[in-house]
């Protein structure tokens, strides 16, 4: 195993292991925590996960120097540590992980209101940030593995939070996707384990070699690619996402949207470059079934997001669509391309969360759930429409706001990778974005409201708006989300902007994934 | 204190001492006889303690009882298989104190001291067979631990308990008498029943066909004791009908006791190496698989929750008999550590299920729906209990199973590392049942909402069998390296 020139040096850092243990130490605080005042418990909550951020975005420029942060925990099984590494790719991932989710915690105080069950909310929402920063940082195969199933299994009871039909149909879809993803992906590991001579460390070139036969070599990356897909939501794996985010709360819709369904590319991108790695690839068949998927994915979900009228529905399609873009991209195996798919899964995961924020907001402020009611919803709600208007901006690709950035940096890479073709499937879910979501901001901005009252106070959530002292018409009514709830969301749309304008500044996601890439793929001009 | 040479013939005759004093010691006051018991089991954790540490430093441990050497004496032998004598002391601790609130619940008040005494007979029984070096021994021992597990079964009354006793009775007594045979066989052809000195012996014999029925005869015999699938048709009623704290012993001891038989016969048969057990270890493979994925299923259509429990015991058994048959060392090193996993995990569950069984009076999952809210920290218990079952990393079902799997990859059969793992996701819908039910739908019996976590005696067994789950994941490299060297003498070179 030839070691690459590049070779990042690891240096010994408790950071990763802090940044992982905070939630957790949330999670214990909870019981004590329980018996005082809402705000108390979501300030201490939000302390803990704003150290988490920091620590996470701290991490940052140790990953730029080549000083990659790193820390062997134990032994869990003979030879095999659990091992934290923050490499350039693991810390961009996770500096978002821990962003969205502090913005999605503060957001959850206005969100849940008096709504019962927080003690349990609360837990398994820190559980799940604890162990998706580890996927994000971790070192070698099996923690991320251990970290992968852990949080997937941990978000089931944030899916059913509720506890609906809908919400437990959807976490029984859930459950069933999820673990047959999980054990698909553990297979991966499985067989990798016994036919890697190197052991599963990452960033030590790929693990795989030519030595094991094709065949094994094309089932592994079988199981690799359908486990991670369930979770990436490529079609025809995707079933669970439209299922899982309507019914879940909006703050959580957001994180399932901007992270998790994240985590599942972050795997792919994992397994492509450091368990297999180009050359092998290369000759493989397989990596232009993985192109068909991502590219019929785009268009596939594009036109369903388009087809739905459904708010989180249709936002959630458009996940799908958009997380294709990223595999897409990085099944191209070209150094720009790559680096694009890894910034466009923090750009994407910005938008997509303000974009359930606001739809959040709307569904509890005025009760609209659906496309078609949104008229006049630009009055009532002037900051939130704002909010979601710049996202909304930014998803569909119009610079200069982040959406086109990374789509910019993918477009540009694939054309580096000889592969023009896919710029007409980047295009067209572009294209398709815009088709799905202009019409919802002209129906808010243009349109007035089209519902009667009585068709209203039935929807409006119970916890935001006493239906029993509803006004007398809701029309063109001021009725603007409390600032909690307005804040974090304003700042995910602030993100889209600025990350969109400061996108090529140093340390900022573009030079992450760059280097990210160029590790493993390398210079590509 | 440590290195008290006589610690193991005492942790044998320990509790079985102590189990046939308990009803003279009940005369005084029905009082004596659970902290009776709890005493005598300390000291035999004690020894199991010091036994397993010896070991761990300097390899097995052997006793020559009286002082007759070997191989005409009878010698006891403690190795890193035995070891499993800590996890029969510790589950047995932990389910004596346990009913100290259940048993006098559960079991008619004049009962109580023979409950304790049986018990104790169980556990001694389990402990004698797992150190014994003699097969004869292994043939008392086997039918002290059956007996009691019988009587065990039916000591709480009601038409079910008695049915299944009787059931288990049946088909237990066949097998403890074709056990018995094939002792007989593997003496008429060797002349002696230490086992070490049989499977020397058993290498100059040139007669395949008495070997091969043997082999044949204490597999199908230990299949039963071991509840593998088709030969599991006693054990669903027999865990459920039976108290709690005994289904915990029984799912998680008693049925190893087969696969430490198969064990014990497998490592003759293999160091005498006069038989290919090839065929022997692909039937093994063939029935562990099938044993794996019927357990599961059938526990998915289950709604009684230990019927449940007790029907994913012949899924688990099915794991490390799989485990067994890949017949790598990898494999049977994941095998090895399952069967102590699982008696930690499983005890567990049980423990948990009957603490929720006394706390509400329900045994259903209809019936407990919504118990998570009015027992948490039981339930809490119960699902660490079930992520272990299920194998999610870093849990204490993690090690064993992905060591099978690594193994079956590695011996070229692929295809059982994806068995395994579809076993895996089979438990899922069962156990997600649960979940669903204690967490997420609102309690449907009044029962239900005025039900409390218990008392001490009830929770700290849940609790430290919960943790214990989850340290055998997280440390688990340590039990995947003390069963290394047993591993390699079963099937190494």
């Amino acid at each position: 195993m030839d070691v690459l020139p590049m070779a990042p040096v690891e240096a010994s850092s408790l950071l990763p292991l802090v940044a992982i243990l905070l939630p957790l130490l949330g999670v214990g605080l909870l019981v004590p925590l329980g018996r005082s005042s809402r705000a108390v418990r979501t300030g201490v909550l939000a302390l803990l996960c704003s150290l988490t951020a920091g620590i996470s975005l701290a991490l940052i420029p140790g990953a730029l120097d080549g000083q990659v942060p790193s820390v062997h925990l134990l032994e869990l099984l003979p030879g095999l540590f659990l091992h934290l590494r923050v490499d350039p790719m693991g810390a961009l991932f996770g500096a978002t992980v821990s962003s969205l989710w502090l913005l999605a915690l503060i957001y959850s105080h206005g969100y849940l209101g008096e709504s019962p069950r927080q003690g349990r909310y609360h837990a398994f929402f820190l559980l799940c940030l604890g162990f998706t920063l580890g996927v994000a940082y971790s070192g070698d195969l099996l923690t991320f593995l251990v970290f992968y199933e852990l949080f997937s299994i941990l978000t089931y009871p944030l899916v059913v939070h509720d506890e609906t039909p809908e919400a437990m149909a959807a976490g029984r879809s859930y459950l069933a996707y999820i673990f047959l993803g999980g054990g698909l992906v553990t297979l991966g590991v499985v067989f990798t384990y016994v036919h890697s001579l190197t052991g599963l460390g990452f960033g030590q070139g790929p693990l795989l070699t030519g030595q094991t036969g094709s065949a094994t070599l094309s089932l592994i990356l079988a199981f690799f690619l359908l486990g991670f897909g369930v979770k990436a939501a490529l079609f025809p794996l995707h079933g669970w996402v439209p299922q899982a985010h309507p019914t879940a709360p909006a703050p959580f819709s957001a994180i399932l949207s901007g992270v998790m369904v994240a985590a599942g590319a972050f795997g792919i991108i994992r397994v492509l470059l450091e368990v297999f790695g180009p050359a092998l690839l290369a000759g493989m068949g397989a990596m232009a079934w993985l192109l068909g998927a991502a590219s019929f994915t785009v268009i596939f979900a594009g036109i369903l997001a388009v087809r739905e009228d459904h708010l989180k529905r249709r936002l959630a399609y458009s996940t799908v669509s958009q997380m294709a873009y990223v595999v897409l991209a990085a099944s191209l195996l070209g150094a720009g391309a790559t680096a694009g798919a890894l910034v466009h899964m923090t750009h994407h995961a910005f938008m997509k969360g303000a974009l359930f924020f606001c739809a959040g907001l709307l569904a509890t402020g005025v009760g609209i759930r659906q496309v078609s009611q949104m008229g006049g919803a630009a009055r009532k709600m002037p900051w939130t429409m704002a909010a979601f208007s710049v996202a909304a901006l930014g998803l569909m690709g119009v610079p200069p706001l982040s959406g086109f950035v990374s789509k910019w940096i993918m477009g540009v890479g694939m054309v580096e990778a000889g592969e023009p073709f896919y710029l007409a499937v980047l295009l067209g879910g572009a294209l398709l974005a815009a088709l799905y979501l202009l019409p919802i901001l002209y129906t808010a901005y243009v349109e007035a409201d089209s519902t009667t009252q009585s068709e209203r106070s039935a929807t409006v959530r119970g916890s935001m708006l006493d239906p029993t002292a509803a006004v007398p018409s809701l029309r063109n009514v001021r009725s603007e989300a409390p600032a909690t709830m307005l804040i974090p969301t304003m700042v995910a749309a602030g993100l889209t902007v600025l990350l969109g304008l400061g996108a090529f500044i140093s340390g900022f996601p573009h030079d992450l994934a760059r280097l990210a890439a160029e590790v493993v793929l390398g210079g590509g001009g | 204190m440590w290195t008290w040479p006589h610690w193991l013939p005492a942790i044998v005759a320990a509790p079985i001492v102590g189990g046939v004093l308990v009803p003279a010691l009940a005369m005084r006051g029905r009082r004596w006889a659970p902290g009776w018991s709890l005493l005598v089991l300390s000291f035999t954790l004690l020894g199991a303690l010091a036994l397993t540490l010896q070991v761990a430093r300097g390899g097995p441990v052997s006793y020559d009882m009286g002082g007759w050497a070997r191989p005409y004496g009878i010698e006891l032998r403690f190795d890193e298989v035995s070891a499993f004598a800590l996890a029969i002391a510790l589950v047995g601790w932990l389910a004596v104190l346990f009913s100290f609130r259940y048993a006098p619940r559960a079991i008619p008040w004049e009962r109580l001291p023979y409950y304790y005494t049986l018990l104790l007979l169980n556990l001694g029984g389990m402990i004698g067979f797992v150190v014994t070096g003699d097969l004869f021994n292994l043939f008392v021992f086997l039918e002290v631990l059956s007996l009691s597990a019988y009587a065990l079964v039916a000591v709480s009354r009601g038409k079910v308990a008695g049915l299944a006793s009787m059931k288990y009775l049946l088909m237990g007594a066949v097998s403890s008498v074709v056990v018995l045979l094939c002792v007989g066989i593997l003496y008429s052809l060797t002349g002696s029943l230490n086992m070490a000195d049989v499977a020397l012996r058993l290498a100059e014999t040139s007669s395949p066909l008495p070997l091969a029925l043997a082999l044949g005869g204490f597999t199908a015999a230990f299949m039963v004791k071991a509840a593998l699938f088709p030969l599991h048709t006693w054990l669903p009623d027999a865990h459920a009908a039976a108290p709690s704290p005994v289904s915990a012993i029984l799912s998680g001891l008693v049925v190893k006791m087969g696969i430490i038989g198969l064990i014990r016969v497998l490592q003759i048969f293999h160091t005498s190496g006069g038989l290919d057990l090839g065929y022997l270890h692909l039937a093994l493979m063939w029935l562990g698989a099938a044993s794996l994925i019927m357990g599961a299923v059938f526990a998915i259509v289950q709604e009684d929750l230990k019927q449940m429990l007790a029907y994913s015991t012949v899924s688990n058994v099915g794991y490390i008999v799989l485990g067994l048959g890949l017949a790598s060392s990898t494999a049977v090193s994941g095998a090895l550590v399952h069967v102590l996993n699982h008696a930690v995990i499983k005890s567990c569950l049980f423990l948990a299920a009957g603490a929720l069984i006394l706390g509400t009076g329900q045994r259903t999952l209809t019936g407990l729906q919504g118990v998570g809210r009015t027992m948490p920290v039981t339930c809490v218990a119960l699902s660490i209990g079930i992520l272990a079952i299920i194998g999610v990393p870093p849990t204490g079902g993690f090690p064993g199973k992905w060591t099978m799997a690594v193994g079956a990859v590695e011996a070229g059969r692929p295809g059982f590392a994806v068995v395994l793992v579809l076993g895996a996701l089979l438990l899922v819908i069962y156990y997600a049942r649960i979940v669903n039910a204690f967490y997420f739908r609102p309690p449907a019996h009044p029962e239900v909402e005025g039900a409390r976590d218990g008392v001490p005696s009830i929770l700290v067994p849940v609790l430290t069998l919960a943790a214990l789950s989850l340290l055998a994941g997280i440390l688990g490299r340590v039990p995947l390296e003390f069963v290394e060297p047993a591993a390699m003498r079963l099937v190494g070179p």
